[in-house]
């Protein structure tokens, strides 16, 4: 067992955890974090991504040791975050989720892209969204509320 | 799936990581970006004993440059070189390349020096960086070694590192300002492993050649006559060179498809270059 | 449609999304319960072995459960009436012989899954190997160890099914085309995989079972039987499910397992199944091989068709309904909507040492279009036809309606044909052309294909019943309740999994009781808390659980209007039920102080009306033999003659499903299906060695279709309600599904017509094309 320190969703949090605990089972076991979803475990589908020190990472692939004094964001965080509430309301609005399992990870790549200025065309956002996999609405609805929540927010942002 | 039991633990500098890695090689993996080493534990493929975790050493995220080269630490990201985060010695073809691999959110923990050390046959960075004519510089109990990158890599999964050796940086050569490039990647789906993958470079005025790819079931494989009769060729030419080059890899077992695969992909690299 | 609207018709925006926003949902995994202990399965290496020892290392003993350590669970057995049937049993844990590559022999309890994991690793299995049966064409009629001995062959089923005269077609026909098509195994693969938490409840003295499964009612069904319990002794609940497409809709080894470790060990145990064991042990679907002749004459007009169609349905059957259906669905649909009067269809059902075959959106569907939609392009090319014109002279039109195709399939009503001149619309037809005619500067060849289809959906007794079902899905329920304050309770026996029932269904009582749908909850998955019904599958719940909220409404509505009446003190043929009211010529009375008095002050009732607001409806439509939505979708491609890749660049859809309920989660649900469909077309499959063994495992190797590659999805609609349901509205579900492989594959075709190369097989891989492309050329 490992001691670590770390922040998650600006909380202080200290725990003894097997080196072979991921940080998605971290996340989702230890600290009843369950909106970060599993769907491969080998770093394909997307479903687990989170914010590691303000950067998309798949939480299946990383291992909570190796977070020890990291910054860690999940899809339970995002309080005030303007980017954030502009993308739920038009994924609501344009009927981007289904059954739900991808959206908080498509949420935070979705984010990342506008954030990054990668979500200016219908292109760019498709080709930044190759890492998240979604089986139920075959894409379209997403990529009209990403676009349209850049119209709303702005590029970048701001 | 979940790994099996392993230990941790995390060096505070490179010298520490090569003591451990010495003392323990026989049961201890480097833990840089994790990318692909833990989805190996996940599966059940790679079970070590103990992970070395370098991914936050400083010594191994620096970026330098002098008049003639780039050296970028082990530990530098895909995503630092896709963003232009770290000095660029090839005219552009090092951003492309990363921003070409896997996706984003790999891209942020994945690093140079992984991937180097894993050398997966359709790894991109061992085929660029062979073809740019970088060095990797080691370092291991017995201190610092040079190697050429061409040749870093010995087959499937398999390179020069000794098991208590870490990778420290890798020193690119700089193309001059009219160097030109071509790269391609052919995949079906975006971010995926690369089913064939070419990197043609013109430079010192068309004098230095080379042609290099991947994803040919071994290590990145120098398309010797084809980089020699690269300027100046009819496309039948160029396809006879491709061909004559893959008849001497016959030991690599590439299938038809396969050969057409790389074929197509280097001579389109090659004219993306001449362009 | 007006904003105030907020029932049939109006595009509500859904309930579900709240929580699934915030990373709220509760999906298996999400559930806690102290002391729970994790479960991993030792699963056979081996497609064919006999099991000759379990050893267990010591410190493992209690922890390590084989079938000898669950005595009292019986076999899954699948019945049917078909007749000729073979029904092998299926021990959940196997017993003296693992007849897949993945089939459950041991499960190991820990707690945590890596542990569980060690475990499993730990212990030894001895085999006796067998030879596998791999190859159903070649040995459906034995082999050297058939899959079930006591059978002597290695078939479920077989059967023909005819009409008319095929043998008069083949003699009199001008043209005749004759094709092999094939359908590469593949995963449903729903985001989410399966997962199951068992624990009992000695409160209630149930053993419950949290799974994620479409279908909880029939799963209770099942587990009664198979560990001999009373079904009020069991809960099954189906919470928040990931994706469910088919897959999830039968019955598996791992629930029967999960609780009866729950009964003998008295602690929570779970299953969270993982990518790899998804991909390996959920049902494999659409495994099809065909060879088929269709004869026309130079017209094009199709004389008939001649059809030979093998399903591999691997080692056991997926209870309930087993593999029995797929092979007699796609005889059945083969003709499709076509007036061909002339028909043969051999249809062989095979068992295999793979995983066991299940249904996949569209099931018998996606493949028998795939080949009839193929083989009128085949046709148009050999009569000098464009294809959509030989469509067309084919289709079967709006006069003719109802009509039952030679397949036996009741085509209830719609214009098949505007449906194809619709799509060609959306496509721009003339514009894709022209640019195949200008030629791609890169060298690419762009392809234009088309494929139409009839969707059979909310079908029932009479439809079941022909394919020898023992369970007839022919009905749903609602339970439906106005509490004290107004608010009202859905109760429903479906399982939405994506598809915003929990929003249509409220539309649907907004309709009938004039109530804001967002008072309205819905209850589903659950079989504590819900009436009984069948699940989610087969494009049947908004037809059928819309049609029992309908009619639930409607009950409430009039008790609502009887005890209204009474408190305003008029006639009941004065008061209207609407806005939350129910009011009459001089004044009104909120539904809330209809409730009260219904609950609370039940001295207010009339004469002859009971208290409480409570009513259960069931609904079948009023034809089971289903009703039909349809579409035509088009595929622009441009094919690589050189790499063999395939690139979407347009795609569209022209679809009818009578009256839609949510136009926006109608185009959601096509969107979808078209997406799954492209996968099966272009990129999804599991092959299987020489040894059995099956060679996709991860996600690196199983292709699923993402963002990048995906075209946006044009959809136009026709509209032509159904007299036999309510409001005259249609499933259609699966349709997207089902349609991709034909057009996409007719695109190819047309895109590589000028080398004269075809691709009769899914996935249209590189190599395939580029196979195609070799063959065409050494053909001349």
């Amino acid at each position: 067992m490992t001691a670590i320190r770390l922040r998650i969703n600006g909380a202080e949090v200290a725990e003894d955890v097997p080196a072979r605990l991921s940080l998605a089972d971290f996340l989702r076991e230890r600290r009843n974090l369950t909106g970060t979803h599993l769907g491969c475990e080998h770093g394909v589908c997307g479903a687990c991504t989170i914010l590691v020190d303000g950067e998309p990472a798949r939480s299946c692939l990383m291992l909570a040791v190796a977070c020890d004094e990291r910054e860690i964001e999940t899809i339970e965080g995002f309080a005030g975050d303007r980017v954030m509430d502009v993308l739920r309301r038009n994924f609501h609005r344009h009927h981007a989720l289904q059954c739900g399992y991808c959206t908080p990870a498509m949420l935070i790549t979705a984010r990342d892209l506008i954030l990054r200025r990668r979500a200016g065309s219908e292109r760019e956002i498709r080709d930044g969204l190759a890492g998240n996999i979604c089986r139920c609405t075959g894409y379209t609805n997403i990529v009209t509320a990403i676009a349209a929540a850049v119209g709303e927010i702005g590029e970048g942002g701001a | 799936m979940k790994p099996p039991a392993v230990d941790y633990i995390r060096p505070q500098s490179l010298a520490e990581a090569i003591e451990l890695l010495a003392r323990r090689s026989d049961e201890a993996r480097v833990l840089a970006g994790g990318q692909s080493l833990t989805a190996m534990m996940n599966l059940r493929i790679a079970s070590p004993g103990l992970l070395i975790d370098i991914a936050r050493l400083p010594e191994l995220a620096v970026a330098s440059e002098d008049g003639a080269a780039v050296t970028l630490g082990a530990c530098i990201t895909h995503a630092a070189i896709e963003d232009g985060r770290v000095p660029d010695p090839s005219c552009g073809l090092m951003p492309r390349v990363a921003a070409t691999l896997s996706h984003r959110a790999v891209r942020n923990r994945g690093t140079l020096g992984g991937s180097l050390a894993l050398s997966d046959p359709a790894a991109e960075w061992p085929v660029v960086l062979t073809a740019l004519d970088a060095e990797i510089v080691v370092r291991g109990p017995n201190g610092r070694r040079s190697l050429k990158c061409a040749g870093f890599t010995t087959g499937i999964f398999e390179t020069r590192l000794n098991g208590d050796e870490i990778i420290e940086s890798v020193r690119i050569p700089k193309l001059s300002g009219d160097a030109r490039w071509g790269y391609l990647k052919l995949c079906r789906k975006a971010g995926e492993f690369a089913n064939a993958l070419a990197v043609a470079i013109i430079d010192a005025g068309g004098e230095d050649r080379r042609v290099v790819i991947g994803a040919a079931n071994g290590a990145p494989l120098v398309l010797e006559e084809t980089s020699r009769v690269l300027a100046g060729s009819t496309d039948n030419g160029m396809r006879e060179a491709v061909t004559a080059d893959l008849d001497r890899a016959a030991d690599r077992h590439l299938d038809d498809y396969q050969r057409n695969l790389l074929t197509v992909a280097a001579m389109r690299a090659v004219q993306q270059a001449l362009q | 449609m007006p904003d105030d609207v907020r029932g049939i018709g109006a595009s509500l925006l859904r309930k579900e999304d709240e929580r699934h926003l915030h990373g709220r949902g509760q999906f298996v995994a999400d559930v806690k319960l102290p002391g729970t202990m994790d479960v991993a399965f030792v699963r056979s290496p081996h497609a064919h072995a006999r099991i000759r020892g379990v050893s267990v290392p010591p410190e493992a003993k209690g922890l390590v459960f084989t079938a000898a350590d669950l005595p009292g669970v019986k076999p899954i057995r699948v019945v049917s009436h078909s007749a000729g049937a073979k029904s092998p049993p299926w021990p959940p844990l196997a017993t003296d012989k693992v007849r897949y590559v993945g089939e459950a022999i041991a499960a190991c309890i820990a707690p945590s899954r890596g542990e569980a994991e060690d475990l499993a690793a730990a212990g030894t299995v001895v085999f006796e190997p067998l030879d596998p049966v791999i190859d159903p064409v070649r040995d459906m009629r034995g082999s050297r160890h058939p899959v079930h001995e006591q059978w002597g062959d290695n078939l479920y089923i077989e059967h023909v099914l005819e009409g008319g005269d095929i043998e008069a077609a083949a003699r009199t026909a001008e043209v005749t085309v004759t094709r092999e098509f094939r359908t590469q195994r593949q995963s449903g693969a729903p985001l989410e995989c399966r997962g199951i938490l068992a624990y009992r409840d000695h409160r209630l003295d149930e053993v419950v079972l949290y799974s994620s499964t479409q279908t909880p009612h029939t799963v209770r069904v099942a587990l009664a039987e198979i560990l001999d319990l009373e079904e009020r002794c069991i809960r099954v609940v189906a919470p928040d499910v990931g994706g469910g497409f088919g897959p999830k809709a039968r019955l598996y080894p791992e629930e029967i397992i999960l609780a009866a470790l729950a009964l003998q060990l008295d602690h929570p145990v779970r299953w969270i199944e993982d990518r790899g064991e998804h991909l390996l042990t959920a049902a494999h679907t659409r495994d099809h091989h065909y060879k088929v002749t269709a004869y026309a004459d130079r017209g094009g007009r199709i004389l008939g068709v001649d059809a030979e169609i093998v399903v591999d349905a691997g080692a056991y059957g997926l209870w309930p309904q087993g593999p029995y259906h797929e092979a007699s669905m796609v005889a059945r649909a083969l003709p499709g909507p076509y007036t061909f009067p002339n028909y043969r269809a051999r249809h062989h059902t095979v068992a295999t040492n793979k995983t066991p075959l299940g249904p996949y959106r569209g099931v018998g569907r996606p493949g028998a279009c795939f080949v009839i939609e193929r083989l009128i392009d085949e046709i148009a090319r050999a009569v000098a036809r464009e294809p959509n014109d030989v469509r067309a002279l084919n289709l079967v039109r709006p006069e003719q309606m109802p009509f039952t195709t030679i397949g036996g399939l009741r085509l209830d009503n719609g214009d098949y044909v505007a449906s194809v001149k619709l799509c060609a619309e959306l496509l721009d037809l003339p514009a894709a052309r022209a640019r195949q005619q200008r030629g791609e500067l890169d060298g690419r060849k762009v392809g234009i294909g088309f494929a139409t289809f009839a969707e059979q959906t909310a079908h029932g007794a009479a439809e079941f019943a022909s394919r020898g079902a023992s369970i007839i899905p022919g009905f749903e329920s609602c339970t439906a309740r106005v509490l004290t304050d107004g608010s009202v309770v859905l109760m429903v026996g479906i399982q939405s999994h994506g598809q915003g029932l929990e929003t249509v269904l409220s539309q649907v009582a907004a309709e009938e009781l004039g109530i804001d749908p967002a008072r309205i909850s819905v209850r589903h998955g659950d079989t504590e808390s819900t009436a009984f019904g069948f699940g989610t599958f087969a494009s049947r719940s908004m037809v059928m659980s819309g049609g029992a909220v309908a009619r639930a409404g409607r009950m409430l509505r009039d008790k609502l209007c009887r005890i209204g009446a009474h408190l305003l003190q008029c006639d009941l043929a004065e008061v209207r039920c609407a806005d939350g009211v129910v009011a009459g010529p001089r004044g009104s009375v909120t539904i809330a102080e209809i409730a009260k008095v219904a609950h609370l002050r039940m001295d207010g009732l009339p004469a002859g009306v009971d208290p409480l607001l409570d009513v259960t409806a069931t609904y079948e439509p009023g034809i089971s033999t289903g009703v039909f939505s349809y579409a035509t979708h088009g595929a622009v491609v441009a094919v690589d003659p050189e790499t063999g890749f395939v690139e979407l660049l347009d795609y569209a859809v022209a679809e009818d499903c009578g009256t839609m309920v949510n136009p926006l989660l109608v185009e959601g649900q096509i969107r979808g299906g078209v997406v799954q469909g492209i996968g099966t077309a272009l990129y999804e499959e599991i092959p299987y060695d020489e040894t059995g063994q099956p060679l996709a495992g991860t996600l690196a190797d199983y292709l699923m279709p993402g963002a990048a590659e995906m075209p946006a999805i044009k959809i136009g609609h026709l509209h032509t309600p159904t007299p036999h349901t309510e409001y005259g509205m249609k499933g259609m579900g699966e349709g997207g599904a089902v349609a991709p492989p034909a057009a996409i594959a007719n695109a190819v075709r047309d895109a590589l017509s000028a080398i004269g190369a075809e691709v009769n097989e899914t996935p249209i891989s590189p190599r395939r094309v580029l196979t195609a492309i070799r063959n065409a050329r050494d053909r001349g």
